[in-house]
């Protein structure tokens, strides 16, 4: 035991100490921070600023289009109306969306007795936000058009077209009432899964390049001669692990302090209220020490066998499969977070943590549900640990060649 | 009691007999040499005493009981693939080996600086391991393995890589260690070093023992048929029918008998037309020994 605890403290100290640490512990949510920050801000401006003309054979939807088009959330918008259009209008128009004069014609021709028929006009068929604006400026604009013209107030006709939007309250186990937003709520479990994932998958790969470091550096036998290999490795999950749990615990602190600040209090008022359960606080760390360590041990098994780096890599896309697969499934667990998909997907130990969060972002499971798929990721990490731990003794005094699959099978019998 | 002790162990790897009924012990005090060409089998029989690999079949006994972990704290061991963790200092890392082996922090401080002033290398506990040079990191390996004072020391190709001066530095400490009661175990392809410092030796060949004992006893099983002569006049005696083989540098002469050859008829002969300085029968070096019982046998 007290040899176990050397290790890992040595395997500590000297990652905390290492650059990597530092770039890591403040540069992954930087970066985070900026996608985030880029995505947003850059749908903020996306579609806007356009150069338009509303072509339409009826004038009336035409100006009640154009007013719905340049609104608040595009006040740079620049709209031609004609109307009424003639068909030489038309040719003209178009030629002017050839030679970029205007980004984009949208013509409605108005038949009697039916509903108008829209086509829109531009060099680019990617621009779907533009395209979703006019219908919806359509839309809108026809219903206000046939209900004032059939007798309704200008008021009544705008509440009715602006719709009513829902209050999405979430109701908790113990019968309270939070505040909740689907989107956050996405957002809330990306955001958390995504760390979950990146920090199991790191530090995963740290075992792994910690263990082909020393295999270069010939340390191993030295450290036969005083250790066991399982305590060696025990010591190495461990003294990561623990490096692990120091950066989200920097993390959380920062995250708390930032949370608590003035910055943060508009952030949680209002539609973008975000809520941290304590289970969620508890949990985290819990699912990262699991994933953590059933990642870690298959990395080290697989590390001992390898020669260089470089030959670790190829197994990185077995490692990442089932971060993929869960954030495949984003949408089908924040949607339904109780199907059997997402029961199962929450189950399956490598997809367990990230499922589980992406699930508690929406609802908090039942208690059966973590109890069993924390027993499942502790049965696997035992097992992954039985399996590592043989491939580990015989790799890591071997040296020169690459074990290919027969060789690999020999080293599991040997004791 | 022996110190370490094996018996008709055995050791093999897919279809490769590594080690083959090999038995050997050594005592407390002594200075053992395991010595074989290269593949013999050295390093396959030290890592079975360090419970490192288990043998196939045959008992390794360490302080007179069956191997087990525990034994290790007593042993100082410096591998033939060894190396140092680069980025930790020196200092540390032996306070961490230090501490493997049971020694307190401060402690194994304490030893480590000694040790360093011992072996010259005070000036570098601060410094990083990767910025030493690899003499240097050998010496510190070399420590690593004694901080503890273990009272069986197992060294595989301890001098290889070392320059004269560290050599004999390194020649030095371990015959100290050998005064102080400890059983020292070395590989070797250095044959000088063995002469000078191994009480006795075991040749493996081919997983087996071709030659064991004590250096004196085995040399005195073979015959002293090499002659030096040191003489002035005529040469004549080169052409004796004692001689199976000759080489004279100018009045410098190595000369082989046949077996059962007659030195002292030979001495006569040259008596009898030169003027002789020097007439010395040698016995052969281990390194003829070790030509002789190997001879175009080994693996390498």
């Amino acid at each position: 035991m007290r040899n176990i605890f050397l290790i890992a403290k040595r395997e500590y100290l000297e990652q905390i100490r290492g650059r990597a640490f530092r770039m890591t512990t403040i540069g992954l949510p930087a970066v985070f921070a900026a996608v985030i920050a880029v995505s947003y801000l850059s749908s903020l401006g996306l579609g806007s600023g356009k150069h338009l003309a509303i072509a339409a054979t009826d004038p009336a939807l035409a100006s009640e289009i154009k007013d719905r088009v340049v609104s608040k959330k595009d006040q740079k918008a620049i709209v031609d109306v004609i109307a009424p259009a003639t068909a030489a209008d038309r040719g003209r128009l178009l030629e002017q969306v050839r030679n970029k004069t205007i980004d984009g014609l949208f013509w409605i021709e108005s038949p009697v007795g039916a509903l108008p028929k829209a086509t829109y006009f531009s060099k680019s068929s990617g621009d779907f936000v533009t395209t979703r604006r006019l219908k919806t400026a359509l839309n809108d604009g026809l219903v206000n058009e046939r209900l004032t013209t059939g007798g309704m107030q200008q008021e009544q006709a705008d509440a009715l077209v602006k719709g009513i939007s829902i209050n999405t309250l979430q109701v908790k186990v113990d019968g309270q009432l939070v505040k909740s937003s689907a989107e956050m709520s996405l957002w809330k479990g990306y955001v958390m899964a995504f760390l979950l994932s990146m920090t199991t998958i790191i530090y995963g790969m740290n075992v792994a390049r910690s263990i082909i470091q020393e295999k270069t550096s010939r340390i191993f036998e030295v450290m036969l001669a005083t250790a066991k290999p399982t305590d060696m490795l025990a010591g190495k999950l461990i003294g990561v692990g623990a490096v692990g749990m120091t950066q989200i615990a920097i993390w959380l602190v920062t995250a708390i302090v930032l949370f608590a600040s003035p910055f943060a209090a508009a952030l949680m008022s209002g539609d973008l209220s975000i809520s941290f359960s304590w289970a969620e606080g508890v949990l985290f760390p819990v699912y990262f020490l699991l994933g953590f360590l059933l990642y870690s041990s298959l990395f080290a098994g697989l590390a001992a066998t390898c020669e260089t780096e470089q030959e670790l890599q190829m197994y990185m896309p077995l490692a990442a499969a089932p971060t993929w697969l869960s954030f495949s499934m984003i949408l089908l667990i924040v949607n339904d977070s109780n199907s059997p998909w997402s029961v199962a997907a929450s189950l399956f130990p490598p997809t367990a943590p990230i499922i589980m969060f992406l699930r508690m972002a929406s609802q908090t499971p039942p208690l059966w549900q973590f109890a069993a798929s924390i027993g499942l990721m502790m049965l696997s990490i035992w097992a992954t640990l039985w399996f590592s731990s043989k491939l580990y003794r015989v790799g890591i005094l071997m040296y020169g060649k690459r074990a290919t699959l027969p060789e690999l099978l020999r080293w599991l019998r040997y004791s | 009691m022996p110190v370490v002790e094996l018996a008709e162990v055995t050791k093999v790897y897919e279809n490769k007999v590594a080690v083959d009924h090999l038995s050997l012990s050594i005592e407390a005090g002594q200075m053992f040499g395991l010595l074989g060409p290269n593949g013999a089998g050295k390093t396959s029989s030290i890592r079975m005493m360090m419970g490192i690999t288990m043998p196939d079949s045959g008992e390794v006994k360490i302080f007179g009981k069956p191997f087990e972990r525990q034994s290790l704290e007593r042993v100082g061991y410096l591998p033939e693939e060894r190396g140092l963790y680069k980025k930790m200092k020196v200092v540390e890392q032996l306070v961490f080996f230090g501490e493997l082996h049971g020694l307190t922090a401060t402690e194994a401080r304490k030893r480590a600086a000694d040790w360093a002033e011992r072996l010259q290398i005070a000036e570098s506990l601060d410094k990083k391991t990767e910025e030493l040079s690899k003499g240097m990191q050998q010496k510190i390996q070399f420590i690593a393995s004694l901080l503890h004072d273990p009272s069986l020391i197992v060294m595989d190709e301890p001098f290889s890589g070392l320059d004269p001066v560290n050599a004999t530095l390194l020649e030095r400490t371990l015959i100290d260690l050998k005064d102080q009661g400890k059983a020292i175990l070395f590989s070797t392809h250095r044959m000088d070093q063995v002469e000078k410092l191994c009480d006795s030796i075991c040749l493996v060949n081919r997983g087996a023992a071709v030659l064991a004992g004590k250096v004196r006893e085995i040399k005195s099983r073979y015959e002293r048929n090499r002659v030096i002569v040191e003489f002035e006049g005529n040469a004549a005696f080169l052409n004796s029918n004692e001689i199976a083989e000759s080489n004279n540098y100018s009045g410098h002469a190595e000369i082989r008998l046949k077996p059962h050859g007659d030195a002292q008829k030979l001495l006569h002969e040259a008596a009898a037309g030169a003027t002789i300085y020097r007439f010395e029968l040698v016995e052969p070096s281990l390194e003829e020994i070790f030509i002789q019982t190997v001879g175009g046998k080994s693996d390498a």
